[in-house]
């Protein structure tokens, strides 16, 4: 494996990781505390591992990918309303967190420099921890997710600002102001043409390419990377971040109906990159001279955990929003941004920080993210107690709307072959709820039920479609190893399933995995032709 | 970053092609691969890991789709087919490369290339046209993962050829060791990590832990890193853990896939004339006998003869495999460039091939050729003169047992015609007149008299096989039970009844609905009159 390295660094990092996952899950520890963990033992403990360019771009990419799945999951409804929140309450905590970082950074001796990036580095929370942590709990597109969302959306845009800025700073011929207004414009124009040529191809040609394949879910999915990947060239080539043309590639595509499928199957591709990238992380970590700045590090992790949600948590509600989703949009931003490790990295090459004060920004990022998944993790239960204490309970919104989306008691039917359709179509005459699922959305039209475009062998579909709480399942496919897993995980969640077998010598093994009732057209077809012989007068 | 886009946008165009041209993605994205490598606008750097990354998962998700306990109902037949092909092609392919003047080592990493067919493509074949569980679907799977299991048996022995017999035994007897603790996962690791289902990040990174630590063994024991990856896959194939394996993998499988394709391409770049030459001898080879030396040795196991041409024609291919062990050999230094490129042409050329060579249309010219050596068969046929104003029978596997009996009970003349050898044993052993062959041979059908019969029941497998039937038998009453209800229609326009069984299925089903769940529990709590996204 010498001879390979991306596959040794990579073997290292996974292995490493998933054992830090089982181990840790024990402890509830959040999945990227382990990361983390694991990185920190490959690198500064056991330093085995060093960073390659390979793990590097996967570690890019997997951001890259985290963004792209983010704007898949808003359509644009879901933005709306949260505009005014994101862009002024998001300036304001940038203003006053920057301020009070910049103040404290000076107070403990930092040349003007220094603090001015230390005071950067503090101001920005995690898109990606915030995304992935609330993307775990499905709370992304409830309200507090995407005020988050919006507000780090904010904040990227001015962190593209800020590395145009310090791209311009470093070149020799600039001038401040003139700099300054460059800048902002430069990252300004290039994200409205950014935005712009999202929107059109989200109107005119993405439809029709993708209209076109869509019986093929593999070319859709290698289309819309293909897609991603072309925004994240084009920003580049404008001096924006990756994670910004992601994003916007990943809105153009949530206008369109493929974009719940897509989500589902970026989902993996997305934990197997950002694994890498957590891991990536604790390589980094250098403590020992971080611990000699102890105070720096301490006032750093204050601001972010502290300082920036309280801020946050004072303004947010004065544009409208109910106290609930104004603490668990606070809380949730409460660390400071990988960005901020490659501010740092940037700084120093320039010569503006010292090494030593770079591993004081990659400590301090560090703690406050493993504190904040703590924070995001358990952040209902802290609202709780604290609005208790308080004696202000507030109502829940949006509960009553969700559960009105949420079908019980109804039927699952998966497969629209013959069989599928007939049984949605004598259901619904029967009045129950049914959801139809399908792979192939062209089979999903003109059903006159609920439908559902996903694969059922991933389990989120079935999670999607409610499943606990349906009364029956039925499987029409003809697909023997999709069928069995269907069967299986209705039998462990205690919900009845009728499966179609198609082959007699399927029968045996579908009774085995406890499948309430079999459906055998062969038979039933044969019994069908007798009776039609029985008309012939052949039989009587 | 512009390095993954450049080989994704081009990954996108090859998929683009292949669905407009309606052949497998896979020859279409190397070739893609391959002007993007004139283009020189890779790195040689990010070329490489892709295609060690490549390799590696795609071994992988190979692996987890050749569970043993899926190809168990052909298994012996399997073997004897798979075991002599394997055989017998690498002799012909190395014979083939030693005569087109390639050292011995070279000649044997060429013959290990040509002897395996690719899973990729007989899988999806097989799936689209919904044939994976017919008999001959599970055969050529069993194959399939025998020939994996060979080629990867005998890597350590190409690969230590110039050291002696030392390193060789060492090599074969690791190999033996992580096929034992494959099997050792298989059984008891597994069924542990099914109990994870819900955890998707947790399950996906348990899977990948699981690959790289077999890469790990792998790489300590010497042995190639595929072996490694490809019996973790193995070792993750049991139900139901390898259902929710592929739902987890199958994006990262597609992504990393596409990317290794387009990078393989970009190595081989453009072939010279004598490569291209060698390329179409050694294709030749694949084509002219892997069918026949498939079809034969089936037939002689006691298969009947369709679905031992369709089995031939679809292994009839080089594999994924074949480029990784070429891949693996040119990296080691043992094979030459132009031997790399002669193999990668050569699963190019009978990729592309495949869904031609497995048309219909081929399987009846060969049947038509494998007639005259039928007749052993037919002469067992105990009828001469043709039968009339009988019921005629066509296909009758275990659901048609209790309507024969009905029929046979009230004195009706039956003749059935199956291609089961199974079931004609049986009906021979009854004493009822049967016929064996295919339902869609009008040379069948006019001996089993089906122009003069009473009435016809067709129970076949494949509707479409019913269009000679009805053609011949214009006349006389013709039920025929599909599946699909969009076959009825061309059914009755031939002057067919059809029986539609999935709505016989459906309503049977329904029937239990209403006992199990109607009326007597409360409606469900939320009506149907918000249709969702159904438009």
């Amino acid at each position: 494996m010498t001879d390979f390295p991306v596959l040794q660094s990579l073997g290292y990092i996974l292995f490493t990781a998933a054992v830090a996952v089982l181990l840790l899950r024990l402890a509830r520890v959040p999945t990227i505390v382990a990361y983390m963990a694991a990185g920190i033992v490959l690198g500064p403990v056991a330093g085995v591992l060093t960073m390659t360019e390979s793990v590097n771009l996967i570690a890019d990419v997997g951001i890259a990918l985290l963004l792209f799945l983010v704007g898949l999951e808003l359509s644009l409804d879901k933005i709306r309303g949260i505009g005014r929140v994101a862009l002024l309450g998001g300036s304001i905590q940038m203003v006053v967190c920057g301020a009070i970082g910049w103040g404290v950074a000076r107070v403990s001796g930092a040349s003007a420099g220094t603090a001015a990036v230390l005071a950067l580095a503090v101001t920005f929370s995690s898109t990606v921890v915030v995304v992935k942590l609330l993307g775990h709990k499905r709370q992304l597109s409830e309200l507090h997710g995407r005020i988050a969302v919006g507000i780090l959306l904010v904040q990227d845009a001015a962190v593209a600002i800020a590395l145009t800025l310090f791209a311009a700073l470093q070149a020799p011929q600039s001038t401040g102001v003139g700099a300054l207004v460059r800048g902002i414009g430069t990252a300004l124009a290039g994200m409205l043409l950014l935005a712009g040529a999202a929107a059109l191809g989200a109107r005119w040609l993405l439809p029709r390419l993708l209209a076109w394949v869509r019986s093929s879910s593999e070319t859709v999915f290698i289309w819309s990377l293909a897609w991603c990947f072309l925004f994240i060239v084009l920003a580049e080539s404008v001096r924006l971040s990756v994670e910004l043309g992601a994003f916007i590639a990943g809105i153009g595509l949530a206008q369109l109906h493929v974009a719940v499928e897509l989500r589902r199957r970026v989902q993996p591709l997305v934990n197997f990159f950002l694994a890498v990238f957590f891991v990536s992380l604790g390589l980094h970590l250098d403590p020992a001279s971080a611990l000699s700045r102890w105070p720096l590090v301490l006032g750093l992790c204050l601001i972010a955990v502290v300082v920036k949600p309280a801020v946050l948590f004072l303004t947010v509600p004065r544009f409208g929003f109910d106290r609930r989703s104004a603490f668990l949009a606070s809380i949730s931003l409460a660390q400071m941004s990988e960005f901020s490790f490659i501010l740092a990295a940037l700084a120093t090459a320039a010569g503006v920080l010292d090494s030593g004060m770079q591993s004081v920004i990659t400590v301090a990022g560090l703690i406050t993210i493993a504190l904040s998944s703590y924070l995001i993790v358990s952040g209902e239960s802290l609202y709780a107690r604290m609005a208790g204490r308080r004696g202000r309970p507030d109502a829940v919104p949006g509960a009553a709307e969700a559960a009105l989306d949420r079908l019980e008691h109804h039927v699952i039917v998966v497969g629209m072959n013959s069989l599928g359709v007939r049984i949605v179509e004598e259901l619904v005459r029967r009045g129950e709820a049914v959801i139809a699922i399908d792979t192939d959305p062209t089979k999903l039209m003109r059903l006159p039920s609920r439908t559902l475009l996903g694969s059922v062998d991933d389990l989120t579909v079935l999670e999607e479609a409610n499943f606990g709480s349906a009364r029956l399942v039925v499987s029409a496919l003809q697909i023997e190893d999709t069928n069995n897993l269907l069967a299986y995980r209705c039998h462990r969640a205690g919900v009845p399933v009728s499966i179609h077998a198609y082959d007699l010598g399927l029968i045996e093994e579908l009774k085995e995995l406890g499948t309430e009732y079999i459906m055998v057209p062969k038979h039933d077809g044969t019994r069908q032709l007798a009776l039609r012989l029985r008309d012939a007068g052949v039989l009587d | 970053m512009l390095s993954i886009a450049v080989l994704l946008v081009a990954a996108a165009a090859a998929y683009g092609v292949a669905q407009l041209l309606r052949v497998p993605t896979i020859p279409v994205l190397l070739a893609t691969g391959v002007v993007l490598g004139l283009s020189g606008s890779l790195e040689p750097e990010l070329v490489r890991d892709t295609l060690v990354l490549g390799t590696t998962i795609l071994l992988f998700a190979t692996g987890i789709e050749l569970s043993p306990q899926r190809t168990r109902a052909q298994s012996r037949l399997a073997v004897r087919v798979g075991g002599l092909q394997f055989l017998l092609l690498g002799l012909i392919g190395l014979g083939a490369a030693l005569a087109l003047g390639y050292g011995p080592v070279t000649a044997a990493y060429m013959a290990l290339a040509l002897t395996a067919s690719s899973t990729l493509v007989a899988v999806r074949l097989l799936q689209r046209r919904r044939q994976l569980y017919e008999p001959f679907g599970r055969l050529v799977l069993g194959v399939l993962l025998l020939q994996d299991l060979l080629v990867l048996l005998l890597i350590p022995f190409v690969t230590d050829l110039p050291y002696g017999w030392v390193p060789i035994l060492t090599g074969t007897f690791a190999t033996v060791a992580l096929a034992a603790l494959a099997y050792a996962t298989f059984r008891w690791a597994a069924p542990l990590m099914e109990r994870l289902d819900t955890e998707e990040e947790v399950m996906l990174l348990l899977l990948l832990g699981v690959l790289f630590l077999f890469v790990g063994l792998a790489d300590l024991l010497r042995l190639p890193l595929v072996t490694g990856a490809f019996f973790a896959g193995v070792a993750m194939a049991r139900f139901p853990l390898s259902g929710m394996a592929r739902a987890h993998l199958s994006s990262i499988t597609e992504f990393f896939s596409a990317l290794f394709f387009i990078a393989l391409g970009a190595l081989v770049g453009v072939p010279s004339f004598l490569e291209m030459l060698h390329a179409a001898v050694l294709a030749g080879v694949v084509i002219l006998f892997t069918p026949p030396l498939v079809i034969l040795i089936a037939e002689r196991a006691g298969m009947s003869s369709r679905p031992a041409i369709e089995s031939g024609l679809l292994l009839t291919q080089t594999s994924e495999i074949s480029l990784v062990i070429g891949l693996f050999g040119l990296i080691a230094g043992q094979i030459p460039r132009s031997a790399f490129i002669v193999i990668a042409l050569v699963t190019l050329v009978t990729m592309v091939l495949t869904p031609f060579i497995t048309t219909d249309r081929m399987v009846w010219w060969l049947m038509r050729r494998r007639r005259v050596r039928s007749v052993p068969e037919r002469r067992r046929t105990d009828r001469e003169a043709r039968p009339s104003g009988h019921v005629l029978v066509l296909g009758s596997g275990a659901t048609g047992m209790p309507l024969l009996e009905t029929l046979l009970g009230m004195g009706h003349e039956v003749v059935v015609i199956d291609d089961d050898p199974v079931v004609i044993r049986r009906l021979r052993d009854a004493d009822i007149p049967c016929l064996r062959g295919d339902a869609s041979d009008v040379e069948l059908l006019r001996r089993a008299g089906a122009d003069r019969a009473r009435i016809i029941t067709s129970t076949i497998r494949r509707p479409q096989d019913n269009r000679r039937l009805l053609e011949y038998a214009r006349g006389v009453p013709v039920l025929v039970r599909v599946f699909e209800e969009s076959d009825a229609e061309w059914i009755r326009k031939l002057g067919g009844t059809p029986i539609i069984a999935s709505h016989a299925a459906a309503a049977e089903m329904l029937n239990w609905f209403d006992q199990q769940f109607g009326r007597a529990v409360e409606r469900a709590t939320v009506g149907t009159e918000t249709p969702l996204a159904s438009g």
